[in-house]
């Protein structure tokens, strides 16, 4: 009796260790797709020093978001967000993924962090500069995890907005450009068909 | 211990314990948790006792109550040495205080049944629950609040709860009230208490060779805290480990009592509300209530951290950041705040969305799902402010509204005493953890590539805060209490950023000095340094057998570059007039190892940036993720006894030194709850 009941407390842990990425979100328990560094395609992936924007696009740093030092009343826009409203820009940083899951939004985060789930009631790790980034069309697949830095080009929007799915409330949003949304596309439809494939028994 | 009795209309016992055997025991009628916690009810012997208080401190009374199945409570009593708590109190007739009214409450599982009831009849502890996951479906937690009683001596309490089959559950506990011996003498007006946090015998010692170094082995000079005429040893285990965390590490110093891990000012219960748990009255709300002494807390943490929210807050949720600002500011008049200074703004700014994930533009991180509500109960026994779900709420302009100085950096907290000293005073000066002495030192001489990164430029160091905090509360005629942390020597030794720790200590003991003089001119004044904890199992294990530039050709010389025994020789460093030392970057430097581990790449050299502190709202992206990828493909790789990635808090007894009117008190092996009964004997009755 005593190594049933053993094995009954440990089963569900035994079942959580087997699945790849596995989060508890609003009770509920959900997966995130893992791509792997090398399927990260050129459009997205920083590798080595970056080259100049192209033409009509602006380079805009996460440390130039806010004027800096902090106000005693916390942070403010810089002039040069505001000035970038409904233009077009560069960013890099690290994809955050929603939860629940999302097919057509994400965060971009100058830190690699996940959101906390529900129920965690500690402080959020995801920094007040990471910006809500919108594909125009959504791509058909949960956007996965994407290792290391990604670069995304698309027209940026200045201004709190709340997300109608999630309730989460943004003050800068970035909807990105065609090539880098057909990336995404097919990274995320990649990632989901990989993650439906069982894991190899070791 | 906990029975049921069927006597009278219910079965007879004996059928009851056959039903019991057959209903297994998750289904046999108990109280299942009885509170203030006692080894009476946990293991049926009478000592140690867990719980003790000083002659009038409030705590409160909570029973859970497994019922049988089907069954329900219908009537309760706690009973102390054979008299009702809950007796109301009459006058010619008149009914003036109904305790079973006011003061108590009733809480089952009221969530949906089909979340949170499983299969098995147990809770499930869900989102949305009202209890926690494991208890019989029918659990009934019964709360008195706000109890006290001034006898001295072990008293008996007995809790009974009746189902609706007439059956009676009891179980027995106890609990002590610490005498104070009146007219001993002079008392202690003044209350400080410097808590650096992790810091443990080898901190103090690293701190003491670095700023005053050592000849021919004779230290040639002391710390302040090693002026200090008594020392003794803290045991500093919480209620349910033998190593704590912060919270219980801090609070048990001012409540007397044992905390659970995680929590502040409560201890465990059943409920899954982090705020409702059962209280007990801290120092600082005591010595307010009985002699109106102000409580002031100074920290280079954020405000809302274990340690500062350990003197004054009652949750046993240590990260429930709003909620916790919210009752640092809703409860000042019940403990007496008057100076909160430390980092943590982001708390304080509305957020009239609710959402952090981002924040909003101005970074409040305020949400509503960590801030607090509390019941009638709660608000009837304590006296406390209800609280409300407002992320929306302006605290920064709220606390300047009720009459708070604001500085929001080292320039605003010399500006605030332009006009005089104020009478109280907040000072928020980073948006979380304040940046470390090795930061803000290496700004002040000019390089502020670290604090610019973060937006800090100007934030003041720990001995100009306190001698702000000083000034402010002494303008009190009834005294104060003051906790003074070094919070980041326990963040840095977690990190195991040796230069960075060394000089956390180094910025407490100039913190240490200022209390020091100012308890030389107000002798009325008791100054205690000591830890929550020891963090790291730091040990010095030698120095550098090579030089700095060696060191650097090759960072990864490890073990081949450690100089043991008489190899370590004495570690020269240079002081320069700002009281800090001109480079952790010498030749021969001293060595640290750490006994609670986990796996680092050791170059031995100072980082150039912090390890990364992911509640900053610019964490520089040089700052290396943790000490498990720093210096990764450059340094000696030490394989780790802990698991995770960081350094964790150790058991190991920790020093305490005393200073002032009472010190005489504190010599000896003491566990950390003394520390409040001696502190009470003091402030209250006196110090001989």
């Amino acid at each position: 009796m005593p190594a049933l009941s053993l094995l009954r407390r440990l089963l569900p842990g035994l079942i959580l260790a087997a699945l790849p990425v596995f989060v508890h979100a609003h009770g509920e328990a959900v997966s995130i797709p893992s791509v792997a560094a090398r399927d990260v395609p050129r459009a997205l992936a920083v590798r080595g020093e970056l080259g100049a924007p192209p033409r009509g696009v602006v380079e805009l740093k996460f440390g130039e978001l806010f004027r800096m030092p902090v106000g005693p009343l916390g942070l403010e826009p810089s002039d040069k967000l505001a000035a970038l409203d409904g233009r077009r820009v560069r960013m890099v940083g690290y994809v955050v993924p929603l939860y629940p899951p999302a097919e057509d939004r994400f965060l971009l985060s100058p830190l690699a962090v996940d959101i906390g789930h529900e129920d965690e009631s500690l402080a959020d790790n995801i920094p007040p500069s990471a910006v809500m980034v919108r594909l125009p069309e959504s791509a058909g697949a949960t956007i996965p995890r994407i290792p290391g830095l990604v670069q995304l080009t698309g027209t940026l929007s200045v201004g709190s907005r709340e997300d109608a799915a999630s309730g989460r409330v943004s003050s800068v949003q970035l909807t990105l450009d065609a090539p880098v949304t057909r990336a995404l596309r097919r990274l995320s439809r990649e990632a989901a068909r990989s993650a439906q494939t069982p894991p190899h028994r070791h | 211990m906990s029975f049921v009795s069927r006597s009278g209309r219910g079965l007879p016992l004996l059928t009851a314990a056959v039903l019991g055997l057959l209903a297994g025991d998750a289904f046999a009628a108990r109280i299942s948790r009885l509170t203030p916690p006692s080894e009476l009810f946990a293991s049926g012997e009478e000592s140690p006792v867990i719980a003790r208080f000083l002659p009038g401190q409030r705590f409160d009374l909570q029973m859970t109550i497994e019922p049988d199945p089907g069954r329900t409570i219908v009537s309760f009593d706690f009973i102390v040495d054979d008299q009702s708590t809950l007796r109301p109190f009459w006058v010619d007739g008149e009914l003036i205080h109904d305790p079973r009214a006011t003061l108590t409450s009733t809480i089952t599982e009221t969530g949906p049944a089909a979340t949170c009831i499983a299969a098995s009849g147990r809770t499930t502890g869900a989102s949305g629950c009202t209890l926690v996951a494991g208890l019989a479906g029918n659990a009934t937690v019964i709360s008195r609040r706000a109890y006290s009683n001034s006898r001295a001596g072990v008293h008996t309490l007995r809790a009974i709860a009746r189902q609706d089959d007439g059956t009676t559950i009891t179980a027995t506990g106890n609990f002590e009230i610490v005498g104070i011996d009146a007219e001993s003498g002079q008392v202690a007006k003044n209350i400080v208490i410097f808590l650096g946090d992790g810091m443990g015998a080898a901190h103090r010692t690293a701190a003491r060779i670095v700023s005053r170094g050592y000849a021919q082995g004779k230290a040639k000079g002391l710390l302040a805290m090693d002026t200090f005429p008594n020392t003794g040893m803290v045991m500093t285990a919480s209620l349910n480990s033998i190593v704590t965390d912060s919270a219980p590490g801090m609070q048990n110093y001012v409540t007397g009592n044992k905390a659970n891990n995680n929590e502040e000012g409560v201890w465990p219960d059943d409920t899954r509300d982090a705020f409702d748990n059962p209280r007990y009255e801290y120092l600082s709300e005591y010595l307010h209530n009985l002699q109106g002494k102000s409580l002031g807390v100074v920290t280079t943490a954020d405000v809302f951290d274990a340690t500062p929210a350990s003197m004054a807050i009652h949750t046993s949720a240590r990260g429930n950041g709003t909620g916790i600002v919210d009752q640092f500011f809703d409860d000042r008049d019940q403990s007496g705040l008057a100076v909160l200074l430390g980092g943590g703004r982001k708390w304080f700014l509305p957020n009239p969305s609710d959402s952090t994930s981002p924040q909003p533009v101005n970074g409040s991180q305020r949400r509503k799902s960590n801030d607090y509500v509390l019941g009638d109960d709660i608000v009837n026994g304590w006296g406390v402010a209800r609280g409300a779900l407002d992320p929306e709420r302006d605290l920064i302009a709220e606390f300047r509204d009720a009459g708070f100085r604001y500085a929001a950096d080292k320039s605003g907290l010399d500006a605030a005493f332009n006009a005089g000293t104020p009478d109280k005073l907040l000072g928020l000066f980073s948006y979380s953890n304040m940046n470390v002495a090795y930061d803000k030192i290496a700004g002040r001489r000019g390089d502020t590539a670290v604090v610019d990164a973060f937006g800090f430029p100007d934030q003041p160091m720990l001995d100009e805060m306190t001698d702000a905090a000083l000034k402010v509360l002494s303008k009190n005629p009834n005294g104060f209490v003051a906790l003074i942390e070094g919070a980041s020597i326990d963040k840095q030794a977690h990190l195991m950023d040796t230069d960075r720790w060394t000089l956390e200590v180094i910025e407490l003991d100039r913190a240490i000095a200022v209390a020091k003089r100012f308890a030389e001119r107000n002798p009325d004044t008791l100054v205690l340094v000591t830890a929550d904890h020891e963090c790291s199992g730091a040990a010095i294990i030698g120095a550098a057998t090579v030089s700095a530039a060696t060191l650097e050709a090759d960072p990864d010389a490890g073990k081949g570059v450690v100089g043991i025994y008489e190899a370590a020789r004495f570690p020269k460093y240079t002081m320069a007039e700002d009281g800090y030392p001109e480079t952790t970057h010498v030749d021969g430097k001293m060595l640290i190892g750490y006994g609670a581990n986990a796996d680092r790449y050791e170059t031995w050299l100072p980082s150039r940036f912090p390890t990364r502190d992911t509640q900053q709202p610019f964490p520089p992206s040089q700052s290396p993720a943790n000490p498990s990828v720093r210096n990764e493909g450059a340094g000696y790789l030490v394989t780790g006894q802990v698991p995770g990635d960081q350094a964790a808090h150790t058991a190991t007894d920790i020093p305490l030194s005393a200073y002032g009117r009472g010190a005489h008190h504190f010599n000896g092996v003491f566990d950390n709850t003394d520390v409040f009964f001696k502190i009470g004997q003091i402030a209250v009755g006196g110090a001989d």
